[in-house]
């Protein structure tokens, strides 16, 4: 009938353009949903970063770090703050009203503040797209379709909408900086690199885990020079480094650093306090899902175990000294009644009944010296994908044994990791797990029931179309080691049980008014929650780690 | 052949749907194109859910999510003779069997989770985040098993039919299923129409694979769940009459088999009313169901009784049964050309077409029309994305825009206002009606182009307006007549006299577009009545 109304235009270019791979389309329809997420639930982040609104409106710049009203005080560098300040300059006058910049002790506002607030976090993810698309566009022809892949995984992430759109922060406007500054390591503006990643430890210093990666690959790229290296006497160590590069970089970091914390350099104790407050226990309220929640459950497990077989526990101290486990059972039940363990997931420290207590210090020299296994392959030999893998094995150090780990740390380890996972097809297994675990371990964040179905469903979707999509771009393996098939098979299945994994516990926790077990177990869900991503992502490090440390061909 | 496959592919050519899912060309991938239009398609119910519904936090009488929750709250605890007697003044049940059957299981299946919420008199007016999270999934359930598998089954069917490429079937789901109209009323407002609508679809599809006994058992349960099913009926009739009557002779297995199904389906549903409560049970609930005592339309409808009542009073004029007299004319010669054309020519591609004629004809004079009973001829409108006819399309894109316009005052006051306007703009855009506004000011390296698809970065879509150059000026009209209405609604208070006066502009604009595409859709009938499914 009217088949003329159609215009045959679209038919003959694609072939000389091929497709543009412009994020435009995923930005118009990720800020829609973004948008119906408005009404939504919000955490106590939300009247955080609303009462940072209010400190760095209301006060002069000196009293920031100082203003303790409300519990919820300044604890981000400096750029962040001023960050919030020029933000706090857009608030309209209903929004004023409304008791969005009132510096008082639990924010009372409304509707108006909430819309503004959730308004800068869609507004400030554009520069995630803008980042993304650079990204994108700088990359060759060959690589333009995984990379456009990589770059719409990011800005689609069920991480950031589950963190940033409903459980409320700025994740997505930070992150892009540090994507920034892995894009300018990749195009080799080492300067750019560390001007932008300085940024980002000034926007927040959660990044500071990441800097151990930054610094061997800056310094042994840019810095350092092993050229015309012949070792005769340590005088020629001294050739080695590239003055002007050195000044160069050095620089700019500082030009950055002094930027931001100038102004507040005679309260500079005081800053710091804020910034670390090593006050806080080993785990978060809910266990971030890493090394410690293994150890915290091993350790519930031996008390069950000696409290009722009590001839495991004669056993074992016939091999273990009495100091590294208790010497006797009353000892562990004092223990247990001094502690007050056993379900209380919210006590901020956590105790162990047999296990040796953790210090702050052993966690910090664990992280450490994972870190620096993971950096020492950089400093030999400083490809870009090398550099990325080791920012993801310090995104994982930091995450699975660091001190008081938030559950969205893990995003740390997925933002740079998904950078790598193009490169070759036996890292899919890692991310996969990685992801899958990382991202359901975020969903306790939101524990209404509202939002369940929207986080499983959506989390479920990104997950059907990036695996597949991942799959097809991502290059075969350069290795001619065979995988192991029996590992990736087994880490489908447990991708694949996350989900019955979820949803058994949202069962558990509406069905608990009505057995007293689930009561008296009230933290058994969360507890599951974060013991099985825990595994996932345990398994994803030594995974990614074996590649990393002895699949050669892989990381030129 | 090839001439239509060509074509038909582009029916949505270079929108955004078409961007998004021709990543799944590939025959590997098909297989997943299905499941993410329908995990989206469901999270956008979600994310709608999460705003408030009718009557949230309001007065005592509240809204039809607490009329829905208070069903499931009888139909679990008192016995069946007495559903359609109990405390009729408080949102007594007024739906048919199916619906309170339905009510019956959710409010069992709720009951185990907490039977705080529908305890008998207890739970009144109860609104804990559990309960309304739960009745949002009960919604979304009804929805996942009825509705959005007969939707993909109808353009599957269509599909295979014109020889269309299963991602050109996959785009047209996608643009059903994002139909905003339903998504807002029933995961928004909160009610169950997509059972209604999922039933009359399944009717539709075994139509046309030609099972005429279950289609007439489909229909059966759709009238049974919600009678405004009942708009549909003549054609349905019409269709399986002419089926068993010249077909090509009279074919009595036929005409015997559809008999006993509908007279089947209707009696099983009624037995329990029956068994438990006897004729009298039964005759109350069809009482309850058929409220002629009503007034001629509620509150402020977009069809020619509430329209025309602003220059003649109905009400001061006439007694009540006049104007059943009068309603039940105008509707007979409102439905009566296309039940005509589907009588003579039933054919499976006219479907749509003429359930769309009859239920708009039906929403237009009917008596007692609510705003929500649009839904029903927007159906097979909507359905009609299936087609490749670009004047077809572009009716079926401004009458779902119409259709969502005229819902606008009762979302307004369901405090729906932010999703009304996500949803219109995201159904619009997802099928490129927004291409010609793309911005091109942005710096190079953003420049909007296609993301995935071959699509070349300088082709633009044409935006979704028929050929004819009246159509084109009558449907830019009426959308500045829209934007002209929401600005003053915004901005500018109602004149003391007339504090409705929006809300009527709202109407009359309303049945204007509805009354022009019925009248299209007639015209359309009688040019296609002849022609076969090649040509469609």
């Amino acid at each position: 009938m009217t088949k003329t109304a159609k215009k045959p235009g679209g038919e003959s270019s694609p072939a000389r353009n091929g497709p543009k791979f412009s994020l435009w389309n995923f930005w118009v329809s990720a800020t829609l949903l973004k948008l119906l997420l408005i009404p939504g639930y919000y955490s106590t982040d939300f009247d955080v970063h609303r009462n940072w609104l209010a400190i760095t409106n209301k006060l002069p710049l000196k009293e920031w770090y100082f203003e303790d009203t409300s519990m919820w005080t300044l604890d981000y560098p400096p750029f962040f703050a001023f960050f919030e300040w020029i933000l706090s300059l857009f608030v309209p006058k209903f929004v004023r009203k409304d008791g969005c910049l009132d510096i008082v002790k639990v924010g009372d506002f409304g509707l108006p503040t909430v819309i503004f607030q959730r308004g800068t976090v869609i507004f400030s993810e554009i520069l995630l797209f803008a980042v993304l698309q650079i990204y994108i566009n700088k990359s060759s022809l060959s690589e333009r379709s995984a990379n456009f892949v990589v770059a719409s995984s990011i800005v689609l992430s069920p991480g950031f909408l589950i963190i940033d759109h409903i459980h409320f922060q700025y994740n997505g406007f930070l992150f892009s900086i540090l994507i920034a500054a892995i894009l300018a390591a990749k195009h080799q503006r080492y300067l750019f690199c560390g001007f932008f990643f300085a940024t980002a430890l000034c926007f927040k210093h959660i990044f500071l885990y990441l800097a151990p990666s930054f610094f061997a690959f800056l310094l042994r790229v840019y810095v350092l020079n092993f050229s015309n290296f012949k070792f005769k006497s340590y005088y020629d160590l001294i050739s080695i480094v590239q003055w002007k590069n050195l000044f160069k970089l050095g620089g700019v970091v500082l030009a950055v650093f002094t930027v931001s914390f100038a102004p507040f350099i005679s309260q500079w104790p005081q800053v710091v306090t804020r910034l670390f407050p090593f006050s806080r226990g080993l785990t978060h309220a809910y266990w971030a899902p890493n090394f410690w929640a293994i150890y915290t459950l091993l350790d519930k497990i031996l008390t069950l175990l000696f409290l009722k077989v009590p001839y495991v526990h004669r056993l074992l101290t016939q091999i273990i000294a009495p100091p590294l486990i208790p010497a006797t059972i009353e000892e562990i039940k004092w223990k247990l009644q001094q502690y007050n363990v056993g379900t209380k997931g919210l006590v901020q420290d956590v105790y162990f009944v047999i296990l040796p207590q953790i210090q702050p210090k052993l966690t910090f020299l664990l992280t450490l010296f994972y870190q620096i296994l993971a950096v020492i392959p950089v400093l030999f030999s400083p490809s870009f994908k090398r550099f990325v893998g080791s920012l993801t094995l310090c995104g994982f150090a930091s995450f699975l044994f660091g001190w008081h780990v938030h559950e969205k740390a893990i995003m740390l380890v997925i933002i740079p990791f998904s950078f790598l996972v193009i490169s070759d097809r036996r890292l899919l297994t890692p991310f996969r797990l990685v992801v899958s675990a990382g991202y359901v371990s975020l969903f306790p964040l939101l524990h209404g029931s509202a939002d369940f179905l929207l986080k499983l469903l959506y989390t479920l979707v990104w997950s059907i179309i990036y695996f597949l999509a991942l799959r097809q771009v991502t290059k075969m393996s350069s290795s001619v080691r065979r995988r192991v098939f029996f590992f990736d098979r087994f880490a489908l299945f447990y991708i694949i049980m996350l989900l019955p994994m979820v949803i058994g516990v949202q069962m558990l926790d509406a069905l608990k008014w009505r057995y007293e077990i689930l009561q008296k177990y009230e933290f058994a869900g969360l507890m599951i929650y974060s013991i099985y991503c825990s595994i996932g992502t345990l398994s994803s490090w030594v995974g990614l780690s074996w590649l990393y440390n002895f699949d050669e061909p892989l990381w030129e | 052949m090839t001439a239509v496959k060509k074509v038909s592919k582009k029916s949505f050519f270079a929108s955004p749907l078409y961007d998004f899912l021709s990543p799944f060309r590939p025959v590997g991938n098909q297989y997943y194109a299905e499941y993410v239009i329908v995990i989206f398609a469901l999270v956008i119910r979600c994310a709608v859910g999460l705003g408030s519904f009718s009557g949230e936090s309001t007065g005592p009488i509240r809204g039809d999510f607490e009329a829905q929750r208070h069903w499931m709250e009888i139909t679990t605890s008192i016995p069946v003779s007495q559903w359609y007697w109990y405390d009729l003044q408080y949102w007594g049940l007024d739906y048919p069997p199916l619906t309170a059957y339905h009510s019956y299981f959710f409010g069992k299946l709720g009951s185990l989770l907490d039977p705080h919420w529908f305890a008998l008199g207890t739970s009144r007016g109860l609104e804990t985040p559990d309960l309304k999270s739960y009745m949002r999934f009960t919604v979304i359930l009804s929805e996942v098993a009825l509705y959005i598998p007969g939707v993909i089954y109808f353009t599957k069917w269509f599909g295979i039919k014109r020889k269309q490429s299963p991602i050109g079937t996959y785009i047209a789901a996608a643009a059903i299923l994002f139909q905003p109209s339903l998504i807002l009323i029933d995961h928004g407002h909160f009610q169950y129409n997509s059972v209604m609508l999922g039933l009359t679809v399944y009717a539709i599809n075994n139509l046309l694979d030609g099972f005429y006994g279950p289609a007439a058992m489909c229909f059966v349960l759709s009238i049974c769940f919600k009678q405004m099913a009942l708009y549909y009926s003549p054609i349905f009739f019409a269709y399986l009459l002419s089926k068993s009557l010249f077909s090509p002779s009279f074919n009595i297995p036929r005409f015997i088999s559809v008999a006993l199904s509908t007279v089947i389906a209707f009696s099983v549903l009624f037995a329990p009313l029956y068994v438990f409560g006897g004729v009298k049970n039964v005759l109350q609930s069809v009482h309850r169901i058929f409220p002629f005592a009503r007034g001629i339309f509620e509150d402020k409808v977009a069809n020619f009784w509430c329209v025309s009542n602003v220059f003649f009073k109905y009400a001061e004029n006439f007694t009540q049964a006049e104007l059943q007299k009068f309603s039940m004319y105008a509707t007979a010669a409102g439905f009566i050309p296309s039940f005509t054309v589907m009588f003579f020519y039933p054919k499976k591609h006219l479907l749509p077409f003429t359930l769309g004629a009859c239920s708009m004809a039906f929403f237009l004079f009917s008596f007692q029309v609510h705003e929500k009973s649009i839904l029903v001829p927007l159906l097979p409108i909507t359905l009609l994305y299936c087609s490749s006819d670009w004047n077809v399309l572009s009716m079926v894109s401004w009458i779902n825009n119409v259709a969502l316009f005229t819902l606008w005052p009762l979302l307004k006051k369901d405090g729906l206002s932010l999703q009304y306007g996500v949803m219109m703009i995201l159904s619009n855009w997802l099928i490129g009606n927004f291409s010609f506004c793309t911005p091109r000011f942005l710096p190079r390296f953003l420049t909007p182009g296609p993301s995935v698809s071959d699509v070349s970065e300088s082709y633009r879509r044409r935006s979704l307006l028929p050929n004819s150059i009246l159509w084109k000026l009558i449907i830019v009209a009426s959308y500045v007549a829209m934007a002209i209405i929401h600005v003053l609604d915004m901005f500018v208070e109602a004149p003391q006299r007339l504090p409705d006066l929006w809300v009527l502009m709202n109407c009359g604009l309303g049945f204007s577009c509805f009354g022009l595409f019925w009248l299209w859709n007639n015209y359309k009938l009688l040019t296609m009545r002849n022609t076969s499914f090649a040509d469609f």
